[in-house]
């Protein structure tokens, strides 16, 4: 740790490009350093997200991805190597950990287990509460958040949240931490446990936010047709290390490399796959049944398949 | 934020005391606390801090995880020897006087030994739980209070409920852990303002991580339930517990040692005066 501070002295200023949201540079982490339960979570992790990017990071588990994304507000401060989140240096002592906070939102696996407010309304603005926004201001984006996770403000604002439903307990949760409007949005796991409609309803949200609000999204899945559907780019986790950095077509083309560190390849990677391996190409962006469908008709229409 | 808590983790290793049978150490650990409040003399407690040095050699338990449990409690510890320096009244002069305030020799060595005593005491019980893991411990609390069983006292409710409230420490501070990252990352602060706006920074922990409690209790008598457990009836143990040649050892050792202590702050005090030939 005192070698890459004092590293950081003498290495030339760094700039970070301006269109990157997070850039890491030979990151190391160990748990219990000098214990019988020392564990070294992340092993020389270099990576870069562009701003607006949808990233999937995947791994098996105690691949080190949690450790990872945990790093990028943060919550576990950065041993050894560089990191910049949005501009900001983590290795830096003075770290104003709340700006930071703020712009990078965190929703943990289970959500809805840090619920604690009497009412929604006063959950979901705790966080608003915390970085100082005034009371009316503070209604208004949580009325916002609410209706943007799809629940109906002037019902559920005065209700418990314990009285709800696990699904509708999820979507507080989560308005809860994009309330504050955050340019990045990590999640673990943000699917884990739902039926597959809420599954596809909060996929859909968290596309939306990407798409229309360009809020750049880092979230760790073990489902691998989520990732495949919705992620432009996967980061595959192995050994606290990065094993594969690619596009979802490109990375599930290696389908026994893929097995091996136990991930499935998806459904429709495999049937495109197949495909290939026949010689017809599809188009890249046959990421849903729908879409490969479409893909699929077009093609006999064209030719004789 | 409770990553320091050690006292009462299991510090894994291939030794001595580590392979002896928990019964025994239970046991001798009791002894042993028991034995710590008849030492009177500092010649007494440098018999015991060797004892101790020996038994913690003979762990393999590095001294600093040790000396950590003693970390944990030290304001209770200071506090303790404090208030017995201010509140023991000597014979002779004050040492110190001002305002209503009186210190005598008497208090300081009271208050030093007090402090010295604790400190083993806390050490003393942190060997046993750096040593024995949770189960084995557990198996021997039920195995030593089977006799109990003659006046229908519980004893293998008592050790389950035991077992369960062990097992569930290291969960519910992985919680707790994770509940203070959720509510950090949303802003929360808990390390700065007055003791009223820090005690308020807790209730978005302490919620969660009750509700959390209910939902595991619940889940955990369903999982119990839906697998047909019906208490201690019929039920085997996977690993008897056996008694060795080192039980056997250390419980000779430590038997003639404590008994010594016995003997001879027992007949001091039965004798009065020639205590005072120790200080």
């Amino acid at each position: 740790m005192s070698k890459s501070r004092s590293n950081k002295v003498t290495a030339p200023s760094f700039t970070v490009p301006d269109n990157c949201a997070i850039y890491c540079k030979d990151v190391n982490f160990v748990y219990n350093p000098k214990t019988p339960f020392q564990k070294q979570a992340l092993n020389n992790v270099s990576l870069t997200v562009n701003k607006g990017e949808f990233v999937a990071v995947v791994g098996h588990t105690g691949s080190g991805k949690t450790t990872f994304v945990q790093h990028l507000n943060a919550l576990i401060r950065l041993q050894s190597g560089r990191m910049y989140v949005l501009g900001r240096d983590l290795g830096d002592k003075k770290l104003d950990l709340k700006a930071l906070r703020g712009e990078v939102g965190m929703v943990f696996q289970y959500p809805e287990y840090q619920l604690f407010a009497d009412t929604v309304l006063q959950d979901v603005s705790f966080g608003l509460k915390n970085f100082g926004v005034d009371k009316d201001k503070r209604v208004q984006l949580a009325r916002d958040a609410i209706q943007l996770v799809g629940l109906d403000f002037d019902k559920v604002k005065d209700k418990s949240p314990f009285d709800m439903s696990g699904g509708e307990k999820r979507r507080v949760a989560l308005a809860g931490v994009l309330a504050m409007n955050p340019s990045i949005l990590v999640m673990d796991e943000p699917t884990a446990g739902l039926d597959p409609r809420g599954k596809s309803e909060i996929l859909s949200l968290v596309a939306q936010l990407n798409r229309e609000r360009n809020v750049t999204v880092v979230m760790v899945s073990h489902d691998m047709n989520e990732v495949y559907e919705n992620a432009d780019r996967v980061i595959v986790f192995a050994d606290g290390a990065v094993a594969y950095d690619d596009t979802p077509r490109n990375l599930f083309r290696f389908e026994t490399q893929i097995e091996e560190m136990n991930l499935e390849v998806p459904a429709m990677a495999q049937f495109a796959n197949v495909l290939e391996a026949n010689g017809i190409t599809l188009p890249d962006n046959c990421k849903t049944v729908r879409q490969m469908y479409d893909a699929v008709t077009a093609l006999r229409g064209k030719a004789d398949v | 934020m409770f990553r320091d808590v050690t006292f009462g983790q299991y510090y894994p290793a291939d030794s001595f005391v580590h392979k002896m049978d928990a019964r025994i150490k239970l046991v001798l650990s009791l002894l042993f606390m028991v034995g710590i409040f008849f030492v009177v003399s500092y010649v007494g407690f440098a018999v015991i801090t060797l004892y101790l040095l020996v038994v913690i050699a003979l762990a393999r338990v590095p001294l600093k995880s040790v000396l950590k449990s003693v970390k944990g409690i030290i304001f209770l510890l200071l506090l303790t020897a404090i208030i017995n320096v201010f509140f023991t009244k000597g014979a002779g002069e004050p040492l110190l006087s001002w305002w209503k305030i009186e210190i005598y020799t008497e208090g300081l060595i009271f208050a030093s030994k007090m402090l010295l005593r604790l400190t083993y005491l806390v050490i003393g019980s942190s060997i046993l739980t750096l040593t024995t893991t949770p189960v084995d411990l557990t198996h021997a609390v039920e195995s030593l209070l089977k006799p109990l069983r003659v006046i229908k006292f519980p004893v293998h409710e008592f050790a389950l409920i035991m077992s369960l409230t062990l097992s569930f420490i290291p969960s519910l501070m992985e919680e707790t852990d994770r509940i203070i990252r959720a509510q950090k990352a949303r802003g929360a602060d808990f390390d700065t303002g007055g003791l009223v706006k820090r005690a308020k920074a807790f209730v978005p922990i302490l919620i969660p991580l009750l509700v959390g409690g209910f939902r595991r209790a619940d889940e955990l008598a369903n999982a119990m339930n839906s697998r047909c457990y019906e208490g201690a009836t019929k039920r085997t143990r996977m690993r008897k517990m056996r008694l060795g040649w080192r039980d056997a050892v250390a419980s000779v050792i430590v038997v003639v040692l404590f008994a010594a202590i016995f003997t001879v702050y027992g007949m001091q005090s039965a004798w009065g005066g020639i205590i005072w030939l120790y200080y």
